[in-house]
């Protein structure tokens, strides 16, 4: 916790709230389990996104929660995974993007202008 | 409870088989790539970072996280409980003695006292009466001035009435399996006022004129539930079909609602299933006037707006041309004025509220000591766990969570307690059954209602916070770091708390003194009620209060072919010394009958004798050597007085007291003629009885008169009137009843089966009952007494015994330096005088003004009585000085070795 493995920093921190939006999107083409969802979140971003697991497994718990994921269990190489597969509410809010890309917006707007400020 | 933890170990199992599988694939990828398997498992580990944190994290996001917390504060209080059962076990005896009693006389004052009437807005509920003018009489009245009052009472939304039936019980069914049931005659109009209607079938057919039932309803029958179901099986065919109600045929039209009776109070208050039969006006209800028609008690509700004295005095306000109509001028006079009484307030008779007020307030003085004493061990509970709190605190616990957690174990008690409390509660209202009978006319048996488990449950809420909430707060108050340095656990709040502590024990003691003074005050009370002069012999005497069917003896004698035979084959029973009869016990309560007659002739003091009230009793000549009551002059009754003999009559003391004058002698009534027994045989005076109490041990005397049974045919008014109604079987034996009663239950049984369920007691418990409820009153407070003082005896105990042990090193030192055993015994002993006298000081004043209201259930003593309040100071010194002897000893046996080298 308090140093900072060497490999993790030229990784970009996730923003809180942002993995619940990640992970829907992850699980769009199939069930995967949470390693599964670790590595496909770092093979997309180009190895620039590295889950915590001490994200990873509560947003898939509120998600789960929401509604927005289904969690089950199968065996596979005998080693019991649990899986999760996204739900009706979960595509739904796939198709939200608009949300996101207000925040963007509003973010950079607002990074621009405390950059403009130091200037 | 199991299997909330199990649920949580499941979702907890599979978060680490998930965990597990995620950390087994990332390796199985790692060696794919090539990686050693050492190396890929570290890296793997490294890669997931700190499992635990992962694990508690996720945790936190499931929903029932705060629930799971919960259940842990349960378990961790379950825990540290078991670990100290003594005190867990102390405080929930404590605890239930407190809650019990109060949630018993609440289940008491909830039946008696908060519904005393189970009718829908019961208290615009009024009857109504007539009174002579300066009396507060309650006549009842006839037909023609209730339709009067309707007409002209706008105040009055309807008026209803009823009448008792000549019977106290009737006999619902055919032959041979009879049911017993009371029955009461209703108007047409009376369910409706009550706002109650039938569950099933209808209710009576309102007719043409006041409300009077229609006559095509003459031979129709409501049942109650209890009888509907006892009966008839809960049949619901039975509406529409005839059954037998004693021996006359009667149409069942409708069942009432569950737990409705009415009339609601009464003497003849049986228990028994009812019966309601309609009120059809007859020709006779169109006269006026004594012994001509038929009178009824009136039931009305007020409107909206009106108030109980506006009431009357409308109705007053017509009442002098009602009784104008009155052609006989004794009449006219008992109908001068109008009389309105709450119903509700009918119900309870005399001194009940102030006794169920008396005896609730006495609980809850209970329920406060049990609280301030559990109050008192938490905090030295508290004190002693200072350094386990200071350690957790150290070790990051909020304070919140800390508070949380000792209010938890406080909630977990007073549950503990409650539910012991409620087994407690069942118990007394079970010990006390007989007397709340015979005092309160409860017959149900307990069970609990929303009101009373309501009431349970905020006993509970204002326990645990009574007793937890000071504790926990004050206990987690203090700073961490010298309850962590201190070797001796107590000594860092030993002051403060010490201080509250002796302020709790000098509370108890003052609220136990004033318990122990009110229960002195009626022990004394029953002590008087005890020793009043009856007039009559109550030892060795069984009695047996019938239930007759009269209607199978209609047109016999009942005397000769029914009572005297039985009567003989009782005489013959072994160790039977003799038997009466008579139409009730002194004292009996069971069937009262006041005679009221005008004297004529005699003119010189006819005004005296205007109209004459007197306790009626037909009795059996015999009836003198069961009860062996003193004359005064004359003879009483005996064998040759017969149905052919002189007609003779006897009265007592206070009846020539009160008609013919204290001044002349009382001899000078005998032989004077009263009455006629029947038309043409008039009842000389032939014997003047010594003073007895006949309807209550506190109340004096009243004017008595008795007929002798055998002449009573069926040709007599006074027939009608006694015997089918009621009739007491007096048996002298030295046999206990126990063995007793069974043979003259078979006697009776044999004589009529519809005999066998009468009811048998003896002279003896009939006086007890007759004390009224002082006697349930003194036998509670005596309970409620004994614990409290008991209660606050500990809580010295445990108070002096703490101190003690705090102050060890201190006695140790004192006796090193040469202090004497006594120096230190007295020590302690000072510190308990000062509490005790502190709390006699407060409790003297508490129980002055406390008992002041007790007066109205006082009997030969005073409110502040010297005599109880120096006992109970007596056994409170006595009680406080023992309580405080054994800590004392303790302290002067302390070893200075050992107290000095501790710690």
């Amino acid at each position: 916790m308090v140093m900072e493995p060497e490999g993790h920093r030229n990784r970009m921190e996730l923003l809180q709230g942002t993995l619940d939006m990640l992970i829907p999107r992850t699980l769009k083409w199939g069930t995967a389990h949470g390693y599964g969802i670790v590595q496909a979140l770092r093979r997309q971003s180009g190895e620039a996104l590295q889950v915590e697991t001490g994200s990873l497994y509560p947003a898939l718990q509120r998600l789960e929660r929401r509604g927005c994921v289904r969690s089950g269990s199968n065996s596979e190489s005998n080693q019991r995974a649990r899986y999760y597969r996204i739900t009706a509410v979960g595509k739904s809010q796939l198709a939200d993007v608009g949300r996101w890309e207000q925040m963007v917006e509003v973010m950079s707007a607002i990074l621009k202008t405390e950059d403009g400020g130091e200037t | 409870m199991s299997w909330l933890p199990k649920l949580f170990e499941r979702r907890k199992d599979e978060l680490d088989e998930e965990i597990r599988a995620h950390i087994a694939m990332d390796v199985a990828n790692r060696m794919e790539r090539g990686e050693l398997q050492e190396r890929a498992e570290a890296e793997a580990m490294r890669e997931f970072g700190n499992v635990a944190l992962v694990r508690d994290v996720t945790h936190g996001v499931w929903r029932w996280r705060r629930l799971e917390r919960l259940a842990a504060n349960l378990r961790y209080a379950v825990r540290g409980l078991r670990r100290s059962p003594g005190f867990s076990i102390t405080v929930i005896a404590t605890l239930a003695v407190g809650v019990g009693a109060a949630c018993a006389m609440f289940t008491v004052v909830d039946r008696v006292l908060l519904r005393p009437v189970p009718f829908g807005d019961a208290d615009r509920l009024v009857e109504i009466g007539e009174t002579p003018k300066g009396k507060s009489a309650f006549y009842p009245s006839p037909f023609l001035d209730i339709h009067r009052w309707q007409d002209r009472s706008p105040k009055l939304r309807e008026i209803a009435f009823f009448g008792s039936n000549n019977s106290r019980v009737w006999f619902l069914g055919g032959n041979g399996d009879a049911m017993h049931v009371s029955s009461a005659s209703v108007s047409a109009n009376l369910f409706p006022t009550l706002g109650v209607h039938p569950v099933l079938g209808r209710g009576f057919v309102v007719g043409d004129s006041g409300g009077s039932v229609a006559p095509t309803d003459a031979h129709s029958i409501l049942l109650s539930d209890a009888a509907w179901r006892t009966r008839y099986g809960a049949d619901e065919a039975i509406v529409g079909k005839t059954v037998e109600l004693n021996g006359e045929r009667d149409t069942v039209i409708g069942v009432m609602p569950r737990g409705f009776t009415f009339p609601y109070e009464g003497m003849n208050s049986t228990g028994l299933p009812i019966v309601w039969q309609p009120i059809v006006l007859t020709p006779a209800d169109a006269l006026r006037g004594h012994h001509q028609a038929p009178t009824y008690q009136c039931l009305a509700r007020l409107q909206a707006s009106a108030e109980l004295a506006s009431a009357e005095a409308e109705l007053n306000a017509i009442q002098p041309t009602i009784a104008e109509t009155y052609t006989d001028p004794r009449d006219r006079e008992n109908a001068a004025l109008v009389n309105l009484r709450r119903y509700a307030d009918t119900a309870l008779q005399g001194n009940v509220r102030m006794t169920l007020v008396a005896l609730l307030a006495a609980s809850g003085l209970l329920w406060l000591i049990a609280c301030l004493n559990v109050t008192s061990l938490m905090l030295a509970r508290a004190t002693a766990r200072q350094r386990e709190i200071a350690v957790r605190r150290a070790l990051g616990a909020g304070r919140w969570e800390i508070v949380k957690q000792l209010l938890m174990e406080g909630v977990l008690l007073s549950g503990c307690a409650s539910l012991v409390g409620l087994v407690l509660v069942i118990g007394l209202l079970r010990l006390f059954q007989h007397g709340l009978e015979t005092q309160f006319n409860l017959h149900e048996s307990f069970t609990p209602n929303v009101a009373v488990v309501g009431a349970l449950l905020s006993l509970t809420v204002a326990s645990t916070l009574l007793t937890s909430v000071w504790p926990a707060w004050g206990g987690t108050r203090a700073s961490i770091e010298p309850a962590l340095r201190q070797g001796a656990p107590q000594q860092g709040m030993g002051r403060a708390q010490h201080r509250v502590r002796t302020v709790l024990v000098v509370t108890q003691i003052a609220l136990s003194f004033t318990l122990l003074v009110g229960c002195g005050l009626l022990l004394r009370t029953i002590y008087a009620l005890r020793h009043v002069q009856l007039g009559f012999r109550t030892e060795h005497i069984v009695v047996a209060n019938m239930t007759i069917p009269s209607y199978k003896y209609a047109g016999r004698d009942m005397t000769t072919t029914l009572y005297q035979p039985l009567v003989d084959r009782a005489k013959h029973l072994p160790g039977v010394e003799s038997a009466a009869l008579l139409t009730e016990v002194p004292l009996g309560k069971t069937f009262q009958m006041i005679f009221s007659f005008d004297v004529s002739g005699d003119s010189s003091s006819a005004i005296r004798r205007g109209a004459m009230r007197a306790q009626f009793r037909a009795v059996g000549p015999e009836m003198q050597k069961v009860f062996g009551f003193r004359m005064l002059h004359g003879r009483f009754f005996n064998e040759g007085d017969t149905a052919s003999s002189q007609a003779v009559v006897v009265v007592n003391r206070a009846f020539v007291k009160e008609y013919y004058g204290d001044d002349r002698a009382p001899g000078k009534i005998l032989g004077q003629s009263l009455f006629s027994l029947e038309k043409g045989r008039p009842a000389v005076v032939i014997g003047v009885l010594a003073d007895e109490r006949q309807v209550n041990v506190a109340e004096p005397s009243q004017p008595e008169m008795e007929v002798c049974l055998p002449q009573v045919t069926p040709v007599s008014m006074f027939y009608n009137f006694a015997e089918g109604r009621a009739m007491d079987v007096a048996v002298r034996t030295d046999r206990s009843p126990a063995t007793m009663i069974p043979e003259l239950r078979d006697i009776l049984r044999t004589a009529s089966p519809d005999l066998a369920s009468s009811s048998f007691s003896t002279m003896d418990q009939i006086v007890e009952d007759s004390f009224g409820s002082q006697n349930l009153a003194a036998e509670l407070l005596e309970i409620f007494g004994c614990s409290a003082l008991l209660l606050c005896l500990t809580g010295i105990y445990g108070l002096l015994v703490y101190l003690v042990a705090q102050r060890q090193r201190e006695m140790g030192l004192r006796i090193a330096l040469g202090a004497q055993q006594w120096n230190v015994m007295s020590l302690i002993l000072r510190q308990a005088v000062w509490m005790v006298a502190a709390g006699l000081g407060v409790g003297l004043g508490v129980a002055y003004l406390a008992t002041a209201a007790l007066r109205t259930l006082l009997y030969g003593v005073k409110a502040n009585d010297p005599w109880s309040m120096s006992a109970a100071v007596l056994v409170i010194l006595l009680g406080g000085l023992v309580a405080a002897l054994v800590p004392a000893r303790r302290a002067a046996r302390v070893d200075p070795m050992e107290a000095l080298r501790a710690d």
